[in-house]
């Protein structure tokens, strides 16, 4: 893998500086910038293969830089904010985030994010098209039924047998909720008794293994009070 | 002494007593005077002491004597009763009658009463309607034979020695009656302890209105009932009781000591309210009449807006309007009937016509000030919304901003190549700075939720899975913490209109919590009651730690057990699982129990 050149844009000249050193350490080439005007500037005089991009910048926010980035370009942006509400995440993944990092973010899950989407687009950027009828794609996830493989941003991941058929169950019907009842008699082809414990602990083992920070799960959702779900990316 | 005198005399016992004996003696006193009234004896035997001087001699005798000689006289009838046998001599200048010479008579002074000249030169007080029977030009002589006056004189005597022990009982009850009355008039009200005057025995509660006329109407009731009685019966005056004297008797006792019951109970408690000075306040007339005032106040009473000059303005216009109106309406039927013109009649309608222009103009230009108001003062509320909004927003990011500094830098440094006491160092700062986080994101989760600002996600959803789900994430802390958690849920889905993730982070919270700060070797427990409007969950579990606080105080400081602030964790757990609840339509309690920490949540159900 070439040394990825990755654009930070914050206001904030420690936090950027910061990033910088974070992402060096892990190898990759950096490039800064204070404000959304600087940034576009930059991007003009270098090829970049990822953005870190604060929202609240002065001259011009983030949200607008991102979209003036996108009118031109794919590269993976990862948004940065001390905005924490649902809201605003779903807002900034809508407008063509890639990634949504919250204030004050752990360096290690902002690393791993970084390495999960530099990933994605370099090694599976063209990939995707040839994907045959037995793999299920959501997002960085691409299950491959047929070879009972699953890998998370071309990084091969191991499940167990059901861990798997519960995924490869959920990922079929990327967007929908299912109860635990309903997953159970899927993937156990048993009467469903009593088994929210048992599903729910899968999911979360499936969780831990597949996400980022588990914690703030981005595929493996639970509706709370009503069942399980992959998100549709 | 004159307290223990007192504290005897007001005391109840002595009450009830004084009262039955007042009862019972006007009873007994009604009693004699109807036995003496129909006994033989004429009650005169006690004021006159001789028979000659009675009303019963000369109703009796006398009377009777003249009627039978002038009858005798003027039919030249024989019939003179044999008894008594009385000396007559009779004339009316003409004719003469008499069995006596006139000179003999003349001798008997004693019991000589005679009529000349249209006068009675003795016994001149007695026979009034003398005339019917005697014509104006008679000379009338009588003597009574003094064997026979002799006679009924001692048998006048014998009488009235039977008679009045009978009055003096009489007379006595009837006094000890009146003595308990004074007595019990004195008294009523007062007891031993205080100078009050109490009332608040259940008659008093009835109006004294009420209570006079209900005292009069029972005494009217009593009085007419013995008439009834007294007329109804046929009694042969005697001193020996017959039937018809034991009805009598037993009938007036049974009135008067019912009659004199009711009456006495009224007005003793008529008694205590004038004592009370609380007679007329205390009457039906007077409540009726002080809820009309009320009401009618109530119309023209604008001290509930005080503080709303608007309102006022319209209250007041409004009550001059109505009055107005009425007094038009009134004025027009007024000028119709007198000056029988339908012209002059329709003057007032005019005037009303303008009043109502007025009203309307006037409130109108109120209306619109009301409105303005309002407006403004929305305005302001969504303004200060908008600042509370965009002070959390602010004060978040500036405080976000320098920790993320300080959590990327702490990083940076731990990978250094630092000697063994930075090493620590720097561990301790990761650790804390890791704590710090926690702390911000959860204080301003509780300020966006307690201020209202806490963006909410509703959904149907069921409650009973929601617990599941949250512990079967848990599992993990559940494990390590080796403390036992049991549930009791529901055998159905309880379906609630709630936030489902605000939900998982309440119970997170709750149950991370009793987790944390119980006791080793306990357990925990979660029980889920539903009913048919709402769904009560309570997480119980035992304390490791002396709770010295209240239920409030959990939730108001920043609390947690003092020797457990050092761990990890930001304090605010159970605050912000209160708050999010209040905010996801559910009410949150927690009661502390000796050791039992307990928390109830409940909510309403949905029914799906």
């Amino acid at each position: 893998m070439d040394t990825a050149r990755i654009l930070v844009a914050d206001d904030d000249r420690e936090i950027a500086g910061a990033i910088e050193k974070l992402l060096v350490r892990e190898g990759y080439e950096v490039i800064k910038a204070f404000n959304g005007m600087e940034a576009l500037d930059a991007l003009v005089s270098n090829k970049v293969q990822l953005i870190i991009l604060d929202i609240m910048m002065p001259k011009l926010d983030g949200l607008s830089t991102m979209m003036k980035i996108r009118d031109s370009m794919n590269i993976p942006i990862i948004l940065l904010s001390a905005k924490s509400e649902d809201t605003d995440k779903i807002l900034g993944l809508s407008m063509g985030a890639d990634d949504y990092v919250t204030k004050p973010f752990n360096p290690q899950e902002l690393i791993a994010r970084v390495r999960s989407q530099l990933r994605r687009y370099l090694l599976l950027g063209d990939k995707d098209s040839v994907s045959s009828a037995t793999k299920l794609v959501v997002g960085g996830l691409c299950l491959d039924a047929e070879k009972a493989e699953l890998t998370v941003d071309g990084e091969p991941v191991k499940l167990t047998a059901k861990e798997f058929k519960i995924l490869e169950f959920l990922m079929r019907n990327a967007g929908c909720v299912f109860s635990a009842e309903q997953i159970y008699e899927r993937v156990w082809q048993e009467t469903a008794y009593s088994v929210e414990n048992t599903v729910m602990v899968h999911i979360r083992r499936i969780r831990e293994k597949i996400e980022i920070n588990p914690k703030e799960p981005k595929y493996l959702k639970v509706v709370w009070g009503i069942g399980y779900k992959i998100e549709k990316i | 002494m004159v307290i223990k005198l007192r504290r005897f005399s007001r005391s109840k016992i002595t009450k009830f007593i004084a009262f039955t004996l007042a009862v019972l003696s006007l009873t007994a006193a009604m009693g004699y005077l109807i036995y003496l009234d129909n006994s033989d004896i004429k009650m005169e035997t006690i004021f006159v002491k001789e028979y000659s001087k009675s009303e019963t001699f000369l109703y009796r005798d006398l009377s009777r004597a003249i009627r039978d000689v002038s009858n005798h006289f003027i039919n030249d009838t024989d019939s003179i009763y044999p008894e008594p046998k009385y000396l007559y001599y009779i004339t009316d200048g003409v004719k003469i009658k008499h069995n006596e010479s006139l000179a003999d008579i003349l001798e008997h002074k004693d019991y000589l009463y005679m009529y000349k000249n249209q006068q009675w030169e003795y016994g001149e007080n007695t026979y009034k309607n003398v005339q019917s029977y005697v014509d104006d030009n008679y000379t009338l002589y009588l003597v009574f034979p003094e064997e026979y006056m002799m006679q009924m004189q001692s048998q006048w005597e014998e009488d009235r020695a039977w008679f009045l022990p009978y009055v003096v009982l009489m007379l006595v009850s009837a006094v000890l009656a009146l003595l308990c009355i004074i007595f019990l008039i004195g008294v009523t009200g007062r007891s031993a302890d205080d100078k009050e005057v109490h009332l608040n025995s259940y008659v008093d509660r009835i109006y004294s209105d009420i209570q006079l006329i209900a005292m009069l109407f029972t005494l009217y009731m009593w009085l007419s009932g013995l008439s009834d009685v007294l007329r109804s019966t046929y009694i042969t005056n005697s001193r020996v009781l017959s039937m018809e004297h034991y009805y009598v008797l037993i009938m007036t006792g049974i009135l008067t000591f019912a009659g004199s019951t009711i009456c006495g109970v009224l007005f003793l408690s008529l008694v205590r309210k004038i004592k009370a000075k609380r007679l007329v306040k205390h009457s039906a007339i007077y409540a009726c009449l002080s809820a009309i005032s009320r009401f009618i106040r109530s119309f023209f009473d604008d001290s509930r807006f005080e503080h709303f000059p608007l309102t006022k303005s319209l209250n007041r216009r409004q009550v001059i309007f109505t009055v107005a109106s009425a007094g038009m309406v009134f004025l027009s039927l007024f000028f119709l009937v007198v000056t029988r013109s339908f012209l002059v009649g329709l003057l007032p309608v005019f005037a009303e016509g303008a009043i109502i222009y007025w009203y309307f103009y006037e409130n109108r230009k109120t209306f619109d000030e009301i409105n303005l108001g309002f407006q403004e003062s929305l305005q302001e509320q969504m303004k200060s919304e908008r600042m509370k909004v965009d002070l959390i927003t602010n004060v978040s990011h500036d405080l976000k901003t320098p920790l993320t500094s300080i959590i990327s830098y702490v990083d940076l440094l731990s990978k250094e190549e630092l000697p063994e006491s930075a090493r620590d160092y720097v561990n301790i700062l990761a650790d804390k700075s890791g704590r710090l986080k926690n702390i911000v994101s959860d204080l301003f989760d509780l300020a966006k939720s307690t201020s209202g600002n806490l963006p909410l996600d509703m959904e149907n959803l069921d409650l009973r899975k929601l617990i599941e789900q949250t512990l079967g994430d848990m599992e993990d802390e559940i494990e390590r913490s080796e403390i036992r958690i049991k549930t009791r849920l529901t055998e159905t889905p309880v379906y609630i209109y709630s936030d489902g993730k605000k939900l998982y982070r309440v119970f997170q919270n709750i149950i991370g919590n009793a987790l944390k700060y119980s006791l080793q070797g306990t357990r925990v427990f979660i029980e889920m009651d539903m009913d048919d409007k709402s769904v009560n969950v309570t997480v119980k579990n035992t304390a490791s730690y002396d709770m010295d606080f209240t239920a409030e105080e959990v939730l108001q400081r920043f609390t947690r057990g003092d020797e457990s602030r050092t761990t990890e964790g930001s304090g605010l757990g159970l605050s912000i699982a209160e708050s999010f609840t209040w905010a996801c339509g559910g009410r949150f309690k927690v009661e502390i129990d000796g050791d039992q920490f307990k928390v109830k949540l409940e909510w309403p159900v949905v029914q799906v």
